[in-house]
């Protein structure tokens, strides 16, 4: 009887496109742009969403993938620091503090398959199939089991689009997303159809980076840029199109952004400012990085608004006490960073600043900046050091924006209004059927 | 892979960093790391051979002594070195190679008062020196300059070799050099690093 009544078992597939503002593809949709989306429009319910603070690709995701914040996770940005002694590190998967969606689904003893996916660097063992993200070098570790290396070699998998040329060469960058994209689908239609698996999840970054590099050139309708723009971004909708008739009627097709985008007024150095405003001081000659400060700093950032004061105790040269001058030096920046302008315009280039804690809460709290700046839009915060100015315009065209990520859920209603990139996690452990477990920040969305 | 690291050894001869080094060398291997280990008696019959004791001489050795640990340093290699090497400048010199090299100079000072190196007499040198039979022997016939800011100070005169080996073994911890259990692994080596940071320089996520 058993055998008979059994329901065939729920399955779960992911989209993940990375850095698709909801406003970008509403608009496409509308223009006509977008066949493939408009049609999953029709059979589920597609939502704006929040990203996490600072809306970094690296932190946006390990809040997806762990249902938490970032002093739950511990990734910060693409970059981080040790505090004593000062070191510069790239956090990574080794980092990674929470439990992530692929492992809890592996302890249950479900199948996944979970392709690009950043800060799944180094590989972790799950039950099925991982490929790791851009934060690898090569291949060959990129992989696991180390049995689907050959194939993805075969294939030509490429881990990532060469950034470089998407400075100098845009030519040369746009065949190279485009190489990149399609063996990336190829290799995805390889694991869907040859695995067993209960999720699966492809992460396409490519997005991000022709947003990166030509963001510009879309919204000035550049004549030569702007229609390999938009062919590029109408591949990713008839792939979309492609895989969700794919995905079975009863199992679950979800796609989401990770934070929007907007053009790039100016890069913003804000290191540059600290030493404006005497916070940042450096001894010697030297200065090649923030190793080189001096102990009567009492301020530093990296990228992007991510400010540390120079903590007594914690800190390698502290030099500010905890405590009264502690507060003292936040309260000072919370002040002063909204005074911040364009040098040329006169525009604000700060939206809010928080102190950690009302924005973070968890065991890794320690390893947060302690204030945070929400830039407007336009305002690309960069921790450069040695600049000669405030402010520019550099080869970047596009930078992230908070509020403008995506959510698409076919055959379902997502709930709630406060939605955010954490959600996804309990929202996917739900759809299975398997516990969230109690740590999780995040909500069921649907 | 971690990061590459030097325990430069420097004292009298007889103030205990060969003896000192033995006991840091066990534990880099039981974490399972690499090490080389650049005692300035085997050295000098290689690399530094046919060089004296001049201060000429002697810079040649130790800067030698330091170029090595740069190299080894920027592959990510534990070294450690136990020389005399008592020219100040010179030492400064070495930690400004293997810092640039991506490398953490840990400097242990050997420190041991003379009358105790006289009566330890491992090698039956300082006898000799003190009648004259050695010229340019260090702290009796030749200068030494004790470092300023060392991280570790041995009192071996003091201490037992165990005690002072533990001393350098807890800073090497303290300093991220070694790595305790369930302490997050360094996931790149240096030149994947690079590689890395160039990438993420392109994309403007430095
Ligand atoms: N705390 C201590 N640390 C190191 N050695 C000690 C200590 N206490 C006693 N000793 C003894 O001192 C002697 C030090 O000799 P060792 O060969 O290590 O000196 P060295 O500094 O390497 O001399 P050289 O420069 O001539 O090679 C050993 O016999 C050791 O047992
Ligand atoms: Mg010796």
């Amino acid at each position: 009887m058993a055998l008979f009544s059994k329901k065939k078992k729920k399955r779960v597939v992911v989209i993940g496109i990375d850095g698709v503002p909801y406003t970008f593809i509403r608009k496409h949709i509308d223009s006509g742009d977008f066949p493939n989306f408009k049609a999953l429009l029709e059979k589920g319910d597609f939502r704006r969403m929040n990203s996490v603070m600072p809306c970094i690709s690296s932190v946006a995701w390990s809040s997806y993938m762990t249902g938490c914040n970032p002093a739950k996770h511990n990734i910060y940005g693409f970059i981080d620091r040790k505090p004593n002694p000062f070191d510069m590190f790239i956090p990574t998967s080794v980092n990674m503090k929470a439990p992530t969606l692929w492992q809890i689904l592996s302890e249950n003893k479900l199948r996944v398959v979970v392709i690009n996916v950043p800060v799944t660097y180094p590989p972790k063992e799950v039950n099925g199939v991982l490929i790791a993200d851009f934060l690898a070098t090569d291949l060959r570790k990129a992989v696991y089991p180390q049995s689907v290396f050959d194939k993805l070699d075969s294939i030509g998998y490429r881990i990532d689009v060469d950034a470089w040329a998407g400075r100098k060469d845009k030519d040369k960058f746009l065949e190279d997303i485009n190489y990149t994209i399609d063996k990336r689908i190829e290799t995805a239609y390889w694991l869907f159809e040859s695995q067993k698996w209960d999720f699966f999840q492809l992460h396409i970054m490519s997005t991000d980076r022709i947003n990166h590099f030509l963001w510009e050139e879309y919204e000035a309708d550049d004549p030569k840029y702007a229609p390999q723009f938009l062919a590029f971004y109408k591949k990713i909708d008839s792939f979309l199109g492609e895989m969700e008739k794919k995905v079975s009627e009863n199992s679950e097709f979800i796609v989401l952004s990770d934070h929007g985008f907007c053009s790039i007024k100016k890069e913003v150095f804000t290191n540059y400012w600290l030493e404006k405003e005497g916070y940042l001081k450096f001894s010697k000659e030297k200065r090649s990085g923030l190793k080189d400060m001096s102990p009567e700093t009492k301020v530093y950032s990296l990228i992007p608004g991510r400010f540390f004061v120079n903590l007594k105790g914690r800190e390698q040269f502290g030099s500010v006490e905890p405590g009264a001058e502690y507060e003292k030096v936040r309260d000072e920046l919370i002040e002063k960073l909204p005074t911040m302008t364009d040098p040329e315009t006169g525009n604000k280039i700060i939206r809010r600043v928080y102190k950690r804690e009302e924005i973070y809460s968890g065991p890794h709290f320690e390893q947060a900046a302690d204030i945070i700046a929400d830039p407007q839009n336009g305002y690309d915060l960069k921790a450069n050091l040695n600049q000669d100015q405030l402010a520019l315009k550099g080869s970047l065209e596009g930078m992230h924006t908070y509020d403008d990520a995506s959510l698409y859920i076919r055959s379902r209603q997502i709930i709630g209004d406060s939605l955010w990139i954490a959600d996804l996690m309990p929202t996917i452990l739900h759809l299975l059927g398997v516990n969230i477990p109690e740590h999780v920040d995040g909500k069921v969305a649907v | 892979m971690g990061k590459g690291f030097t325990v430069w050894f420097t004292g009298l001869s007889g103030s205990g960093k060969t003896a000192i080094s033995k006991f840091v060398e066990k534990e880099i291997l039981k974490q399972g790391r690499e090490v080389e280990v650049l005692d300035g008696d085997v050295v000098r019959t290689h690399i530094s051979k046919g060089l004296g004791f001049s201060k000429e001489d002697r810079d040649a050795h130790i800067s030698r002594l330091g170029w090595l640990a740069s190299r080894f340093s920027h592959y990510g290699v534990p070294v450690i070195t136990a020389a005399i090497s008592p020219y100040k400048d010179i030492r400064n010199n070495c930690r400004q190679m293997i810092t640039s090299a991506g490398g953490i100079m840990v400097e242990v000072y050997c420190e041991c008062d003379l009358d105790t190196l006289i009566k330890r007499d491992v090698k039956g040198l300082y006898k000799k020196a003190i009648a004259g039979e050695i010229k340019n022997f260090t702290g009796v016939s030749d200068p030494y300059e004790a470092p300023d800011n060392p991280e570790v100070v041995c009192d071996t005169a003091k201490e037992t070799v165990e005690e002072s080996a533990q001393k350098v073994i807890d800073k090497l911890y303290e300093l991220g050099c070694l790595k305790k259990e369930g302490e997050t692994e360094e996931p790149y080596s240096e030149a994947e690093k690079k590689e890395i940071d160039k990438r993420l320089e392109a994309l403007g996520y430095l």
